[in-house]
């Protein structure tokens, strides 16, 4: 518990708080004496900032499995779902305009597609069963000669729910269609070796795995036909995919993330089950309450439960100082049910109950104590004061 | 906190809703259930007095904290006053954000119905028990 600040987070799928370990790669590259020089500049304090880059590049692409060349380094994973989108699209337009994805997936891919939408391209949205997985045949099924790209998201940022992607890349594999997938919520949390899935783009951000905010990268496989037009122009940085002058404290940030991923996924993810179980154990019996996201198919870090009869909002100030979300951070002013919770069958009264916990490194068993005690008393109290139950 | 939603003085009424309850032996009582919001408000009244003004609410923190407030304004006052509740006027004092103006516009139908049924009799009035 952060009794300097009297909150309880548990929103690390919103962000993650920088490791001290990433700070302290960070902080000498911003200042003189440090590597602060563009890293495009050819004298020696560029070369010396262009180390940083390769050095953090190396431990991003060791920690997904892939090549450092295929790495392009971005502002964070709404540009990388832009770029990888609209850039694989464009530059595949003169094969097909047709292209996939689902309702569920985060508004970096889904406000992406309905942009290509109004630019003449034909999407096919895919909805998920009940537990909110993607069945390998509906995909299967919704691809045609025409079809150019498929962009399922691995872990959702909403529900923890967990897509197969290699299952789901095999297909686009077979049929020559791209397959993206939005990975900011599992980069450094669940295991990714892209040499050998069938992906060809992939999104992902340093600040949800205990990173600095403002820096992500995009995946690009290097095999024929996977390519993307950049959204940007000038400057011909990273071979013109994305130009500009690249923030090496930021990205050096990311690789010294990326590494220490690599080294403690294993007893992180473990530490998450724990809370998990520990949370969900500890409100299950309440009248109403359901998980959304089967148990089995779900990342360990995320919790997002319904319950029924209870206002979302009063809800989520009566939870205070407990600080979890009703939704993805970037929808939480919309006063619509979530659309992830609605296309997984919730009924629009249960969906916009929905209370998102999400677990990090630094969570502890008092905390989710805390959660348990509060979410309790929240829905007790509200009940209490809602006509229909105490009328 | 500039991006606080609520205030000091909405979060003051949602964190203690003192009014929130039923009343027995309730003079009138009226309920509204619309636009997804449920409202019922019960009054007992000592003469042309109200004594006692109770709310029950399931809806978003600024409607709970209007209606606490409106019970908190209300109380001692004569039953005429109910008339006067203004929706507008307790958007600007809360304050609540104008896209919420349609629920509390529920509430000035509760809290006028109530004022009517207060009026006329404890069996009548909108929807009244």
């Amino acid at each position: 518990m952060n009794t300097d600040t009297d909150i309880v987070y548990l929103d690390y799928a919103a962000t993650t708080p920088a490791d001290p370990r990433v700070i302290d790669v960070m902080t000498p590259l911003f200042g003189t004496g440090g590597d602060f020089a563009n890293p495009s500049s050819g004298h020696l304090a560029g070369r010396r900032a262009m180390g940083c880059v390769e050095r953090a590049t190396g431990q991003l692409a060791e920690l997904l499995g892939c090549s450092e060349t295929e790495l392009v380094w971005t502002s964070g994973a709404t540009e990388s779902d832009n770029l990888a989108i609209a850039g694989a699209a464009r530059y595949r337009a003169d094969r097909g305009r047709h292209l996939i994805t689902m309702p569920t997936e985060h508004k970096a891919v889904s406000d992406m597609f309905r942009t290509l939408e109004k630019q003449g391209f034909e999407v096919s949205w895919l909805n998920p069963d009940e537990t909110g997985v993607l069945d390998a045949a509906e995909l299967e099924a919704a691809i045609r000669p025409d079809t150019q790209l498929v962009s399922i998201m691995h872990v959702n940022n909403e529900t923890g729910v967990i897509q197969d992607i290699e299952a789901l890349g095999c297909i686009c594999r077979d049929r020559d269609v791209l397959f993206h997938v939005d990975a900011a919520q599992s980069v450094g949390k669940l295991p990714l070796d892209l040499a050998s899935l069938p992906v060809d783009l992939l999104s992902t951000t340093a600040h949800k795995v205990y990173g600095p905010k403002g820096v992500g990268a995009l995946f690009i496989a290097d095999r024929p036909g996977c390519h993307v037009e950049p959204l940007i122009y000038g400057g011909g940085q990273q071979g013109g995919r994305r130009p500009g002058t690249l923030a090496v404290p930021l990205i050096a940030g990311f690789g010294e993330a990326a590494r220490i991923a690599s080294t403690e996924m294993q007893d992180n993810r473990a530490h998450l089950q724990t809370l998990n179980d520990r949370l969900w154990e500890g409100i299950r019996d309440l009248d109403g309450v359901v998980r959304n996201g089967s148990a089995d198919s779900t990342f360990p870090g995320i919790l997002n439960v319904s319950i029924d009869d209870i206002e979302g909002e009063s809800l989520l100030l009566a939870l205070e100082p407990l600080c979890v979300a009703t939704g993805s951070a970037c929808n939480t002013k919309s006063q619509e049910p979530s659309s992830v919770l609605r296309a997984l069958g919730r009924s629009d009264l249960l969906a916009q109950s929905a209370i998102r916990f999400s677990f990090g490194r630094p969570t502890t068993a008092a905390e989710v104590d805390f959660a348990i005690a509060r979410y309790r008393d929240a829905v007790t109290r509200l009940r209490a004061i809602a006509p229909g139950r105490a009328a | 906190m500039t991006s606080d939603p609520y205030g000091a003085h909405v979060r003051e009424l949602f964190a203690r809703p003192d009014h929130a309850g039923d009343l027995e032996k309730a003079t009138a009582r009226v309920h509204i259930d619309e636009q997804g919001v449920r409202i019922t408000l019960a009054a007992r009244c000592g003469g042309d007095v109200i004594e006692r003004l109770r709310f029950l609410v399931w809806g978003c923190p600024h409607l709970l904290a209007a209606a606490e407030a409106c019970c908190r304004e209300f109380e001692g006052r004569p039953v005429r006053a109910l008339q006067e509740f203004s929706a507008e006027e307790i958007m600007q004092t809360l304050p609540v954000p104008r896209e919420k103006l349609g629920r509390i516009l529920i509430l000035e139908d509760a809290v006028r119905s109530l004022g009517h049924s207060v009026g006329v009799g404890p069996k009548s009035g909108k929807d009244t028990d």
